[in-house]
Order: structure tokens, then C-alpha cells, then sequence
């Protein structure tokens, strides 16, 4: 490994670490534009120039690999000066709009003009005008004046997407960003531009202007749109929610794991937040449908949903599970299962379209905590569920967050048997055709509102943590089902997720010896995914 | 280089090489240790046959190498000697850089423009002949010069100008 020595310190780095990252390793952050650990190496915006010894004038960091023996300097005056004179070619056609810029406040150009630059600007003559607000595809705006040209989202849809939309068209001080003509910019993963975008070039459509971003908070968390579980960061708007129109989640930016989605996140999931704020969620319990009659408070609904479990044989209860709730919320409610005998448990409902995998991050199981589910064990397939309900040998069904008409399943047959069951109870965070024709519906804390964990396909278990209040009277799943089984004379000492999962990793092998500190931020391989990865 | 920016009924031929044009993508492409380095010869090619480089010829070509036509639009713009628009059937391009702008090159222009009715960058009616103003093209001894298709003119004048004008059909 090549031992070298950075402003002095000796540092030992990997073999094939350029100095950017080995300068990262000693202590030292290089600024730089167009570098990025994801993408090859441009060499395009010459801001990350060091000097080493026994070379005759500063060289660009990103593209020099460590060698043994190597003294380099990243703070001498040359090179202080070099960085300011990039700064000020870098500036020098830029429109200096960051009152009206989306990205102030987490702009590159801002942060090292204040490190690197404070120059007096020398420029005189009108500066070169380019187009601005250009919607580039659904979800990317373009702004090419702002553009420094250091082609990371080129490289992004080139090498990562290999779809090759972007370009640099034109030549000399007439260069801008842009789509060959007439198409747009629409893979997969689109939003990821505007992550890798250093300046306020490409901005979120979906985010612009909504808010600031310093007045953001963020929570660390995963993404629940599909089984792989990407490491994302909620950013959340505490401070300023008159500004969002209601509003709470303000975007999602992906988080890096390297074993799970490195720096990307798909758009499917980027934007698929929309549902914890829309008009549609619940956030009351209720009964409806000439059910039990509509109660007010939790305390009331959970009395009457114990007596309602109670006053029915075991094998009259069917309970359809999901994918969608995490280990603690499962778990919860295998006890509750268990404790009344039912037997008729499933998770899996079938989708109405399956989706489809692709060769970056989406899995066609766009369900975030199939493995947790399977491992878990709350079951399998709800068919037979389904069935028995038709047939009238279900006089309770508790269904969690599915919508059985967008399943594959037949609508007249999903029909006949919630039309069949007495009493239909209903879990989930928003209303859709399976909750109207339920009698009960119980409001469920959206995943950004609470605590848990998913397990993903490769048995990864990852925690998301909370970032927003429940909205309304919603409470966790774990957290309902917790208090039927207290209701129902069980002793429940979990008061929080976390105590849930402590009972999951000392009843289920699978997560034997795993807590919420082990599982960290970047998740925990489940015992059998760790002991097939070894065989 | 001013762009021609003429819009003139484009030529309706199918965007298609010959087999031996096919084969002389081929052989080029197999000079380069990255097939992408013969895209500059291609491009000339495809603009030799088809008129200019539309944005159909450039789709074409980037099929060609299994490029992206942003890939190749990026070449295409980059370079001012690909043709984005019609040009007419000859190029008349006046240096007017220093040596040729002291010797009168300024002069030869307006004479030009008059004569063919047009502006710098625009494209006689007839599609005869398209009009540009270029950077110096390294014949400062014998200026004012100006380069007409693939032919240097030297020493002009505007007489000299006419007869040239009067062989360009």
C-alpha cells in the first residue's frame, strides 16, 4: 500500500487512490467540481490542483493516484492562488443569482468562493447568456448559465443509466449543457443529476422553490418503494410550513451504502413520497359500513377490536399481512396470531402488473420487507385467506395496507369475500377501494412518521427513523397491535419499536444478536443471508 | 465562422450510405483503437452526401457508432465546418481576420453581399451559393483571399470577385 505524506501528516491508502480521496483519508478536504467517486475521471474544472514535490508546477488531484514516497501539498500559496484563479474563470459567465438560485445554500460555487475565492471580480464585459428554466425531462430543470460545464451529469447518463441523453453542445464560452433536440431527459434515474449537480444548473422540479434548504431537517432512513431498501435522508420542513402548501416532506436525496444503492436512487422511489402528505390519508379510526359504530378514540376502538377478536373461533379470523410493514410491526403481530390461534395468515398478495427489475437498483418485488415478512413468518400466500372468506368461513378479516382490487386477484372475487366477511378491519395510511368496503379503519403511521426496520433482499436489515409526527390520531402498526394484545390480557412490554425488535431478535434466529446500535446506519446482514454468503 | 442559417427546402433523400459507403465506415472506424475517433470523417461524409448534417443524419450516424445523438450533436456543434442547416451548392467563405480585414476584406464583403443579395451566414434563393465570413485560413501573403468550396482565391479584388462569382453555377 503506497505511504505518503499530505501537509505533513503520513497517511497509507489503498493501492489506486487518487489524491482527492487519499487528502480525504488524511484529514483533508480537496475542494473539486467535477470529480465524483462515482464517475470516471474528467479532469474538466481543474479546481483540485495540488502541488507535489519534485513536480514543477501544481497538478490536478483527481487524476494523480498516490504513490509511495509522495509529499504533497494541498494549502501552499501557489496553489491557494491557483484555486483562486479557477474560481474566478469559473465565475466569470455565471449569473451570481443565488437570491432567486434553488441550490443556494448547498452550492459549490458558494461555499468555495468563500473558501477558496474571495476575489475582486475583474470581469468588464457583458457576460454570455444562456437559457434558463428549461425543463429537461419530468423531474430536472436546467439553468445554463449556472452550468460550470464539469459534465458529472453527463458522465451520470453515460455510465450509470448508459443512456446517454446529456451533452455539451457548442464550443469556447458558448458551451452549455443540454438533450439532443427534441428528446428528453426521462430514465429511471433522472433525479440523480440534480444530486451530482455541484451548482444550481440542474434543480428538482418537484423541490424548487418550495423551500430553503437550511431550514430542512433531515432524518436518516430507507427508502420503502422496492425490496432493495436504498439508504435515503428524508428532508423534512419543520421550520418554515407555511411555505409548503401543508407539505411536510420536502424531498428525499439518496444516502451512500456501498453494499445497497452506493450514492443512487431511482426516481420511482425519489418522488414516490407523495402519499404521506395527500389529501387521501387516514387520520382517525372508524367504523363504517354498518359495522361496529364509529368510535372516536383508539382506547374505545381497541376495546371493541379485542371483544369483535375475542367473540370469534380462531379459525374464523383471517389476517392478510404485508410486505410493507417492518420486522416490529410483523412481529407484533405473529404475537398477536399466536396468541389467538388464527391460522389463516398471509402475506404475499400478488400485484396487479408485476414490475420489472433493472441492472442498477429497482427490484421487481416493490414491496420494501418481503424478507423481513418471510423470516418474520407471518405465512405466505392470502390466496387460501381470500378463498375461506368466500366461502363464508371467515367472520373476521384484518387486512393491512394491501388494496386487494389492484391486486392480481379477480375484483368479483375480492368483492364476494369483503362483502361476505362480518366484519372487515382495515390497516393502512391511505384510504383506497379495499378500506371503503372495510368496517373497521385503523390509521397507520406513515414510515417516515415512525420508527423500524425492513430487511431487504439481500437480508440486509436497515433501520428508518422518524422524521415527522403521525399525522392525526395515525399511530404505528407495531403500536396497535401492541395494545389489542394488551387489551386481550397478553403482557406487552414494548413501548417503542425498538423494544419489539429486541423480542424479534431474541425469538427469531435469523436476527439473533442484532439491535438497533449493531444495525447502525448502514444496515446488518440477517444470520442465514451471512451464513449462505460464506458457504 | 458565421452559421448558415437559411432555411431552405431540405433535400428529401433517404438518410442512408451505399454498401460502399458502409464499408468505408467500417474501414475508418478500424483505424482508430476507439471506433468513435472515426466519427469526424463519417460526419464529413454523410454531409458530402447528404447536404448538410441534419439532425436525421445525425441520428443516422450515431446508430453508425452506437452512439447517443447527443454524442454526436455535441461533434456537430462543436466544430464549425458540419453544416446544421442547408448551405447552397457552393461555400464562400472571406477571411476577415487582420491581414485580410487591412487589406480591404471589409470592403469585399459588402461587395459580395450585394452582388448575391444577401446577408453573411444566409443562402442565395436559387441555393447557388452560401455566404460566410471566416477566421484567417493562413494565406496572409496573398490577402484579401477567401476560400470558395475547396478552392483558395487569392490577391481579390471586386473584379477579380466577379468572374469567380460568374463560374459558380
Amino acid at each position: 500500500m503506497p505511504k505518503l505524506t499530505i501537509n505533513g501528516k503520513d497517511v497509507e491508502v489503498p493501492p489506486g487512490t487518487n489524491l482527492i480521496e487519499a487528502a480525504r483519508l488524511a484529514g483533508f478536504a480537496i475542494p473539486h467540481y467535477c470529480y465524483h467517486p462515482g464517475l470516471s475521471i474528467a479532469g474538466q474544472c481543474r479546481l483540485c490542483m495540488v502541488d507535489i514535490e519534485k513536480t514543477p508546477r501544481p497538478t490536478i488531484a483527481c487524476n494523480t493516484l498516490a504513490a509511495d514516497g509522495m509529499v504533497v501539498n494541498t494549502e501552499t500559496d501557489r496553489v491557494k492562488e491557483t484555486r483562486r484563479s479557477i474560481m474566478e474563470f469559473h465565475l466569470i459567465n455565471h449569473p451570481l443569482d443565488c437570491p432567486v438560485c434553488d441550490q443556494a445554500g448547498e452550492c459549490w460555487l458558494q461555499i468555495y468562493y468563500m473558501r477558496h475565492g474571495l476575489y475582486d471580480p475583474r470581469m468588464t464585459d457583458e457576460k454570455v447568456h444562456k437559457p434558463k428554466a428549461v425543463p429537461l425531462g419530468p423531474h430536472v430543470m436546467l439553468d445554463a448559465e449556472r452550468c460550470i460545464l464539469c459534465s458529472r451529469c453527463v458522465r451520470f447518463c453515460d455510465e450509470i443509466t448508459r443512456t446517454g441523453e446529456i451533452g455539451i453542445f457548442n464550443r469556447g464560452d458558448h458551451s452549455e449543457i443540454g438533450l439532443f433536440p427534441g428528446t428528453d431527459l426521462a430514465n429511471r434515474y433522472s433525479g440523480n443529476v440534480v444530486d451530482i449537480c455541484p451548482v444550481g444548473a440542474l434543480t428538482d422540479r418537484d423541490f424548487r422553490f418550495q423551500v430553503r434548504v437550511w431550514y430542512l431537517d433531515t432524518a436518516k432512513s430507507v427508502c420503502p418503494n422496492c425490496a432493495r431498501g436504498c439508504n435515503i435522508d428524508v428532508h423534512v420542513n419543520h421550520r418554515r410550513p407555511h411555505h409548503n402548501e401543508g407539505r411536510r416532506v420536502a424531498r428525499l436525496k439518496p444516502r451512500f451504502n456501498a453494499q445497497v444503492n452506493k450514492w443512487w436512487l431511482c426516481d420511482e422511489g425519489r418522488y414516490g413520497f407523495r402519499f404521506v402528505d395527500d389529501p387521501d390519508r387516514l387520520s382517525l379510526p372508524a367504523g363504517k359500513n354498518g359495522g361496529p359504530p364509529a368510535a372516536t378514540t383508539w382506547d374505545d376502538t381497541i376495546r371493541s377490536l379485542a371483544e369483535t377478536l375475542e367473540g370469534a373461533r380462531p379459525d374464523e379470523i383471517g389476517v392478510i399481512a404485508s410486505p410493507r410493514m417492518s420486522n416490529e410491526d410483523l412481529f407484533a403481530l405473529r404475537r398477536l396470531t399466536e396468541r389467538l390461534g388464527v391460522t389463516h395468515v398471509g402475506f404475499r398478495v400478488p400485484p396487479a402488473k408485476p414490475a420489472d427489475d433493472d441492472d442498477l437498483l429497482l427490484r421487481a418485488d416493490r414491496n420494501p420487507n418481503t424478507q423481513g415478512a418471510e423470516l418474520v413468518g407471518v405465512g405466505a400466500d392470502a390466496k387460501p385467506i381470500l378463498d375461506a372468506a368466500r366461502a363464508g368461513r371467515v367472520r373476521v378479516l384484518w387486512v393491512f395496507h394491501h388494496d386487494l382490487f389492484a391486486s392480481a386477484w379477480h375484483e368479483v372475487e375480492v368483492r364476494q369475500a369483503l362483502e361476505r366477511v362480518p366484519t372487515v378491519i382495515w390497516s393502512g395510511t391511505n384510504a383506497n377501494r379495499t378500506s371503503e368496503l372495510a368496517h373497521w379503519v385503523l390509521p397507520s403511521a406513515a414510515w417516515v412518521e415512525r420508527e423500524g426496520t425492513f430487511t431487504n433482499f439481500q437480508g440486509r436489515v436497515q433501520r428508518f427513523r422518524r422524521a415527522i409526527e403521525p399525522l392525526g390520531d395515525a399511530r404505528p402498526d407495531w403500536d396497535v397491535i401492541g395494545r389489542v394484545l394488551a387489551a386481550l390480557g397478553a403482557e406487552v412490554k414494548a413501548t417503542r419499536a425498538e423494544h419489539w425488535f429486541q423480542e424479534l431478535a431474541s425469538t427469531v434466529s435469523a436476527f439473533a444478536g442484532m439491535t438497533y446500535r449493531t444495525i447502525g446506519d448502514s444496515g446488518q446482514i440477517v444470520a442465514a443471508a451471512q451464513e449462505a454468503a460464506t458457504r | 465562422m458565421t452559421r448558415a442559417t437559411v432555411a431552405r427546402t431540405p433535400v428529401t433523400t433517404p438518410i442512408a450510405f451505399s454498401a460502399e459507403q458502409l464499408a468505408e465506415v467500417r474501414r475508418l472506424q478500424s483505424l482508430y483503437p476507439n471506433p468513435r475517433g472515426a466519427l469526424l470523417p463519417v460526419l464529413h461524409m454523410a454531409q458530402d452526401t447528404f447536404g448538410y448534417v441534419s439532425l436525421e443524419v445525425e441520428e443516422y450516424v450515431a446508430g453508425l457508432f452506437s452512439l447517443s445523438p447527443a454524442h454526436v450533436h455535441e461533434v456537430v456543434t462543436f466544430y464549425t465546418m458540419y453544416f446544421q442547416q442547408p448551405k447552397g451548392r457552393h461555400v464562400v467563405s472571406v477571411c476577415h481576420n487582420l491581414s485580410c480585414h487591412l487589406a480591404g476584406a471589409g470592403t469585399l464583403v459588402d461587395h459580395l453581399k450585394q452582388r448575391l443579395g444577401i446577408d453573411v451566414g444566409e443562402t442565395t434563393e436559387d441555393g447557388r451559393i452560401t455566404l460566410l465570413t471566416v477566421e484567417c485560413l493562413c494565406a496572409c501573403e496573398a490577402a484579401p483571399m477567401m476560400q470558395v468550396d475547396d478552392r483558395y482565391e487569392l490577391n481579390l479584388t471586386p473584379e477579380k470577385i466577379d468572374r469567380i462569382l460568374e463560374g459558380l453555377q
